[in-house]
């Protein structure tokens, strides 16, 4: 008996005294459990409205989607059971599988599919670009719908089992009927878990019990695609904003699975023989340099082209990650590293010998004159913090002036929207990261575009024909070869024209409690296969 | 004094107006956009334009004002931009914790402290004061979230006696909520410990020295019924108003102890709403606290009449 067993019993025996009875239990005696502490607070639950990354992976316990992605990023059946597509491509007829059950009793319908993919084509990339080009979309009958557009989408069941914000979930027609800019009231899906609304209590815990109606595919789970058999009666996700109390529950076992350690805190868990510790998600991340292509200086290709020349991607590596070379590489690409169709091709002005000196002449030949570059560097983010202090260093060492705005995520997020001058509440740039899976290829990378102000482009509006054309030839791609070579093209000309200047791809780490077995890796933590022995 | 606590509760009520049109007012003028966080990083600025009006972001200030203060006339806090809840509920789930680590962290405080503060002032220039006044030092230096560290290492990691955070309802046992809360409220306390250790030891000492003091030596009354039942009495009224003031320092304390030990309180409640610009919560919760903060003075001032009958309304 150790001390702690005493004090309890000591404690137990006042508790009585004061009380008149013991402690009632959370949940039911002998309940398999799960605590789990993901990366970020569940403040809402509508993975459509809400499109963050916490609320995606909280939302594939409670929904699913018709198709999943295994680890090639091949799009596999989840809730579809078949589909069949017209010779000119433009029909698609999709067959539920059979056992699709909503937590409220209520059978999967086709009309529910419709409607959560017409609320669904409203917020999401792809789903626009269905959208734009759907002539109809109609129930055939329970358990059959039909999808007829005005042109062939070749990119169909990735679009719908993609795993980049929003995916397209499957919900009962009445709450997907809600207008997607507003907000679900009810958390009825036909996933594996039901959400346990009584016990959310935002910013601490969210909570999941398994749904007894779930018939899970026969196939083994691959990523988000197979068998969803989920080996517990309850998972919940325990809120813990600081990592060093996350660190200390899962050391004491008050936790058994850690969604994101801090890289600093990892070589004492690595100590403990109790904890395993491995790379999350070998799909990674890109960490991103934005520029404002609407003002100078960077409106100009010769300045942008300078800074391309003298971005040491170590440093904003080792500054991001640190000194574990097994984390981190040097990108010459927009994509994602390690995927079939992967580029790099025009990469080398990155990942190249460094030049400041040969920054210096190109910013005196592009007439560079001192203007300050406004960089938003968001304070609460510390990957974000480290690269916007090597930033300013490098925008220094090369002979520009910093405006260093030291600020936090909210505020960068609200005025990298502005398009004004970085004098009148603009800016000139700013860091973000991406998720490897979203940027693996141009289909959920936003970030990859440069349709310029009238867009499709993200924030700084990067503005090249020759990166539009290339995406549009990866949309169009019928086989992984011809995709590639849209990647390529899309690459060369990102290089070229330096639309935005990634710092490097990095990767980061999961622990869990060595007496859970199963954790595999992806994109977002699968709660299927893991188990307690 | 019936007339004089209602007196001083309708007082309340133009500062929390004053308070609430001072938040609101800050809130407006602040960066920071919850539509953009909402909407994500794949959003078009239509996107969040639409979300924005959803959420009645894009109306005037005085509109808005005007709305939220009818609401809170009402009782009603609105619901929270994020979750969609009401902040009645945000804030009544989180209360019992913050109001627990308060309660335990005031207590423990005055039970230690003003024993110190007593003490060190007897054996005043001694090396027990001088012991006790470095400690009191080291509290106000060391700050909360290195106590709370330091504790959870060694009692939560090392030796295995507490858990390391979390929070169990008094619902669910005495001693299961005590635990969870034994580590935090010590973290918290320190800082407060130091505060009224020392204003205990400088209101004794010059209490020590009044005649009567003298008086009662003389007259032979033993040292504990000079110090605890004289000296004290007498020196109470300043310690109470310390305490009084303390509470504000509880509650912003509270919000890193909360952070550290992961309790679900008020305190983690207001960081996340901040982060996220949730303007229906940030405003509830501060007019809430404001509100205790009210309360508080106005308890501190009924109990002056207890210690001082001197002192009427």
């Amino acid at each position: 008996m150790d001390r702690r067993t005493v004090i309890k019993g000591i404690g137990a025996a006042g508790a009585l005294a004061a009380t008149g009875r013991l402690s009632a239990p959370a949940i039911a005696q002998g309940a398999k459990v799960l605590k789990f502490v993901p990366q970020a607070n569940l403040a809402n639950f509508d993975p459509v409205w809400g499109t963050q990354y916490v609320v995606r992976n909280a939302s594939q316990l409670v929904w699913e989607t018709l198709y999943g992605l295994n680890n090639k990023l091949e799009p596999q059946r989840q809730m579809a059971a078949g589909e069949e597509v017209s010779s000119d491509g433009l029909t698609w007829t999709f067959k539920l599988r059979d056992g699709l059950k909503f937590h409220d009793g209520e059978p999967v319908r086709a009309n529910d599919v419709v409607a959560s993919i017409g609320r669904w084509s409203n917020r999401d990339a792809m789903g626009l670009m269905l959208k734009a080009i759907q002539k109809e979309l109609v129930a055939v009958d329970d358990k059959t719908f039909k999808w007829v557009l005005a042109k062939p989408y070749p990119k169909m069941l990735y679009a719908l089992g993609k795993v980049g914000t929003p995916c397209c979930f499957i919900m009962p027609e009445r709450i997907a009927k809600t207008d997607p800019f507003k907000q679900i009231e009810e958390y009825i899906g036909s996933g594996p878990m039901k959400f346990a609304r009584a016990d959310w209590k935002p910013g601490a815990l969210a909570a999941f019990e398994k749904s007894n109606d779930y018939v899970p595919r026969s196939e083994p789970a691959n990523w988000w695609s197979g068998g969803r058999v989920v080996n517990f009666d309850r998972i919940e996700w325990v809120i813990m904003p600081d990592p060093a109390t996350a660190s200390a529950a899962l050391q004491s076992g008050e936790i058994d699975w850690w969604e994101t350690p801090l890289t600093d805190l990892v070589p004492v868990l690595k100590r403990n023989r109790n904890i395993k510790v491995e790379i999350a998600d070998p799909l990674g991340n890109i960490g991103s340099f934005r520029l404002n292509h609407l003002h100078p200086p960077f409106n100009n290709v010769k300045v942008r082209r300078a800074v391309q020349m003298a971005l040491s991607q170590e440093d904003y590596m080792r500054a991001v990650v640190g000194s574990d070379t097994a984390l981190w590489s040097t990108l010459g690409s927009v994509f994602t590293p390690g995927t079939a169709t992967f580029s790099d091709a025009g990469g080398e002005v990155l990942t190249g010998p460094r030049s400041v000196d040969g920054a210096k002449k190109l910013l005196a030949e592009a007439g560079y004159s001192g203007q300050p570059v406004t960089c938003l560097v968001a304070q609460d983010q510390a990957p974000l913090k480290a690269m916007g202090e090597v930033t300013a260093d490098l925008l220094k060492k090369i002979g520009m002036t910093v405006d260093f705005v030291a600020t936090d995520w909210g505020t960068v997020g609200q005025r990298r929207a502005s398009k004004n001058p970085p004098g009148q509440g603009g800016w000139g740039m700013f860091h973000t990261w991406h998720a490897g899976a979203d940027a693996a290829n141009p289909a959920g990378h936003i970030a990859c575009r440069a349709g310029g102000e009238k867009g499709p482009a993200w924030f700084g509006w990067p503005d090249d024909p020759n990166v539009e054309k290339g995406v549009a030839e990866w949309f169009d791609a019928k086989s992984p070869e011809e995709e590639k070579a849209a990647m390529t093209a899309v690459n060369k000309a990102s290089m070229e024209s330096v639309t935005w200047l990634p710092t490097g791809f990095y990767k980061s780490f999961q622990a869990w409690r060595s007496n859970l077995q199963g954790i595999s890796d992806g994109p977002l933590p699968w709660f299927w296969g893991p188990k307690k022995v | 004094m019936l007339g004089y606590i209602v007196r001083r509760v309708l007082a309340t009520i133009p500062v929390m107006a004053i308070v609430a049109l001072f938040v609101f007012s800050l809130l407006y003028i602040a960066p920071g956009d919850p539509a953009v966080v909402i909407a994500g990083d794949q959003a078009s600025l239509e996107d969040i334009e639409r979300i924005r009006q959803g959420l009645g972001l894009d109306r005037p200030f005085v509109v808005r004002f005007a709305e939220w203060s009818l609401q809170v006339a009402r009782g009603d806090l609105g619901k929270s931009m994020f979750t969609g809840l009401p902040v009645t509920e945000l804030i009544a789930q989180r209360l019992e914790p913050t109001l627990s680590l308060m309660v335990v962290t005031l207590l423990l405080a005055i039970v230690v402290a003003v024993p110190i503060g007593v003490v060190a002032a007897w054996r005043a220039g001694g090396w027990l004061d001088r012991g006790f006044m470095a400690f009191a030092v080291a509290g106000f230096s060391v700050p909360v979230f290195v106590v709370g560290y330091l504790l959870a290492y060694v009692f939560a990691l090392e030796l295995d006696w507490l858990p390391v955070q979390g929070y169990t309802p008094i619902s669910r046992g005495l001693w299961p909520w005590l635990e969870n809360l034994i580590l935090p409220a010590i973290a918290l306390g320190f800082v407060y410990i130091a505060l009224i250790a020392r204003i205990t030891r400088a209101t004794m000492l010059e209490v020590l020295s009044q005649d009567y003091i003298r008086t009662a030596r003389a007259k032979g009354l033993g040292e504990n019924a000079i110090l605890f039942l004289h000296a004290l009495k007498n020196a109470a009224v300043p310690i109470v108003t310390v305490i009084g003031i303390g509470v504000a320092l509880l509650i912003g304390g509270a919000v890193v102890t909360e952070s550290v030990f992961a309790i679900p309180g008020l305190g983690r409640l207001t960081i996340d709403a901040i982060v996220r610009r949730d303007y229906p919560v940030i405003q509830g919760i501060v007019l809430m606290f404001s509100f205790i903060y009210v309360l508080v003075n106005l308890v501190v001032d009924l109990i002056y009449t207890v210690l001082d009958p001197r002192i009427r309304y």
